[in-house]
Formats: structure tokens, sequence, C-alpha cells
């Protein structure tokens, strides 16, 4: 570990700056593009409980109530209707599908992502009678809004995970060392999520940022534009809605907006609807991307070397 | 018409998915619009290509 230090504290001569990858940057350690492992990856799934291991209590409990109250904000709305958009519907014949369901809720995304409050509602609301089964159908009030908060909840929880991962990671391979990135990745992939390219903007790439999330942008509004605004409905097409949820401020101002409008035409479905519902999907899948590469961008930073100056002594 | 309008909209946004595809390449927007441009041209190759194949079995196996 010390010599990772000083080989990198070597390289840190008044030259160019420049981003490199990580498996360009000889400073780096070499084990720095590994995982941390499936322990670390599953405790993420529990916002928090990183933070608490790493001895962070506040920021641990911080994570905890700002998924806990998104996703609950949401979930005092939409009930078990929540359940109903999950990727199998929860009257499923299989039984070993419904237990699934039930007991261990891996079936709703994003919300998965916060499993223990995604626990606690589908327990305490699971109800597979008749009348029950009627209930999820039923379209309630400001079920948009609610849906893209409990969605939100799951979202965050990823972006927590991303910070501890980060800092776990940091702890690892660079703790010590002089250089900090630009910025927090989690909070960079974050950013990209509620508006894509601003993770760039925020770790040193402000025109590519612009640039990347200009184009999942007009993808989405392309997408909106041609389903008349319906491509984008949870409570229409939730498999589709899971991707294009990957795009935050689309889907916020969709649930806003366009889903509560009624639908018009004869048969109800606007000509090039599926042109529309594709392209907010593909817009959610695009910024998918961009906010990996916003993660990388800013973990990048934290490895800067200067390239060295052709004939300059380093 | 409808096949039209729907080739006009896959071009465009081939362009806007190269555009994020590049960035993860390149750290400006110019060297992202670039890529983007010269990868987008390949893209549309490789489409006409699999659309030709996929006619010409339409034509054998199933009209």
């Amino acid at each position: 570990m010390g010599s990772h230090r000083a080989g990198r504290a070597s390289t840190r001569a008044p030259h160019s700056l420049t981003f490199l990858p990580l498996h360009m940057n000889q400073s780096a350690p070499r084990h720095s593009t590994k995982g941390l492992g499936w322990p670390v990856f599953l405790a993420g799934f529990i916002p928090g409980l990183l933070h608490f291991r790493m001895g962070q209590a506040n920021r641990g409990a911080m994570a905890l109530a700002s998924c806990a109250v998104l996703f609950f904000a949401g979930f005092a709305f939409l009930g078990d209707r929540l359940f109903w958009w999950a990727l199998v519907a929860p009257d499923e014949k299989s039984t070993w599908l419904a237990w699934v369901a039930h007991y261990l809720p891996l079936l709703n995304l994003p919300e998965m992502f916060n499993l223990p409050c995604t626990a606690i509602g589908t327990i305490s609301s699971w109800d597979i009678s008749f009348t029950g089964q009627r209930a999820w159908r039923l379209p309630r009030d400001f079920e948009h809004v609610a849906g893209w908060l409990t969605a939100a909840s799951g979202m965050l929880a990823t972006f927590w995970a991303a910070d501890a991962q980060w800092q776990l990671t940091w702890r690892r391979d660079g703790a010590g060392a002089p250089c900090r990135p630009n910025v927090n990745p989690g909070l960079a992939a974050g950013l990209s999520w509620l508006v894509p390219g601003l993770g760039h903007v925020r770790a040193g790439q402000k025109d590519k940022g612009m640039l990347m999330g200009g184009a999942v942008l007009i993808v989405f509004a392309l997408g909106l534009l041609f389903s008349q605004g319906h491509g984008c409905d949870r409570s229409v097409a939730s498999v589709w809605w899971m991707g294009q949820n990957l795009c935050g401020v689309g889907t916020l101002f969709a649930a806003l907006v366009t889903a509560p409008m009624q639908m018009l035409g004869p048969d109800g479905f606007p000509p090039l609807y599926d042109v529309g519902l594709v392209l907010c999907t593909v817009a959610g899948l695009m910024n998918l991307v961009v906010m990996v590469d916003a993660y990388t961008v800013a973990e990048r930073s934290a490895f800067l070397r200067e390239a060295p100056v052709a004939g300059g002594a380093a | 018409m409808n096949l039209m309008l729907r080739l006009l909209i896959y071009v465009p946004v081939l362009f806007l998915i190269a555009i994020v595809v590049m960035g993860q390449f390149h750290d400006n927007a110019n060297d992202t619009l670039r890529a983007a441009v010269r990868r987008t041209g390949r893209w549309i190759v490789w489409t006409t290509g699999l659309v030709v194949a996929m006619s010409v079995l339409g034509f054998l196996f199933i009209w």
C-alpha cells in the first residue's frame, strides 16, 4: 500500500492534466479495478448498512431515513397496488413465484434496491384473496407521483450503496493519498439520474455532460411526443417503465404532467404509441450508460495523473 | 409511409445513442461528436445488412 502512495506521489509533477482509465494509469494500484466482493454488494440492498459498518452512523441513519421517507410517502397512496406493477403479476398461478413475491420482494424494480422498506410493504399489505386481487387493479389517487416516489427510494438506495462502495474502494486503494475526486462518484451517478449529464458537469466534463444529457433528453422527449404523452405511464406499461425510470427527470415530468392525461383516439392508444414507448425506454437505458460513465469519470478524477512532457524530467 | 416515418426517426435516434456510447471513450464533446458520426455510419451499414438479410429470409420462408 505504501509503495502505491509513493508511486502516485512521484507522478505529481506540474504537467498537463489528463484523465486516464484505471488500467492505463500506471500509478494506480493494480487491484483497484477489482470489486469488493459479494457480501459488500448484498449489504448494499439495505440502505445505510455499509455506512454503519464503516463507523459512519449518522450517514447510515440518513441513508436509511431518506429511503424510508421516500418509499412510505409513495406507499401511503399506493398500498398493494405497487405489487401489481412488479415484474410478474402477483396473482401468477405458480405457487413458488407467489411465495417469492410475498417473502422476498425482489420483483419490483427499482424498489427492490430498498429492500427493508419493500419487504415491510409487501408483508404488511399482501392480500391474495379475490378482494385483494381486485384492489390491485384499481387506480389510486396520485398513483403516478406516488409510484415515482417509491421508485425514487429504490434509486436513492442504489446511490447510497454506490457511495459506500466508493468509500470502501477509496479506503482500500487510495486512503491518505493527497488526490481526491472532483465529486463523490455516488453523488455524480445520482445527479445524472435526476438530470442526465449533471454528474459529468460536477465531475469536470461540462461539455461532454451537456452533450450526453441532451441526447438522452431529446430521445425521451421524442418518445413522449410520438406517444402523445402516454409512452411513459407506470400504470399502463409497468415493465417498460422500469427502464424508463432510469431517466429520473423524464419520468418525474411524465408522472406530473402527461401520465394523468386521458388517452384520446378511436381505440385508446395513439397511432405511434409503440414508437413512443420504445423511445422513452431507450432514453432510460441511455441514461444508465450516462450514470455509469459519470461514476467512472468521478472515480478516475481521484487517480489524476499528469502526462509527462516529452523530454521533460519527471 | 409508416415505414418511412419510422426510418426517419431511427437514424437521428441512432446518432443520439451513438453520442452516449462514444461519450464513454472520450473526454470532451468535440471528440465524442466526431466519433459518434463515424459510429452512426457504421451502425447504418450493419442495420441495412440485417434488414436485407431478414427480408431475404422472409421472402424465402414466410411470404
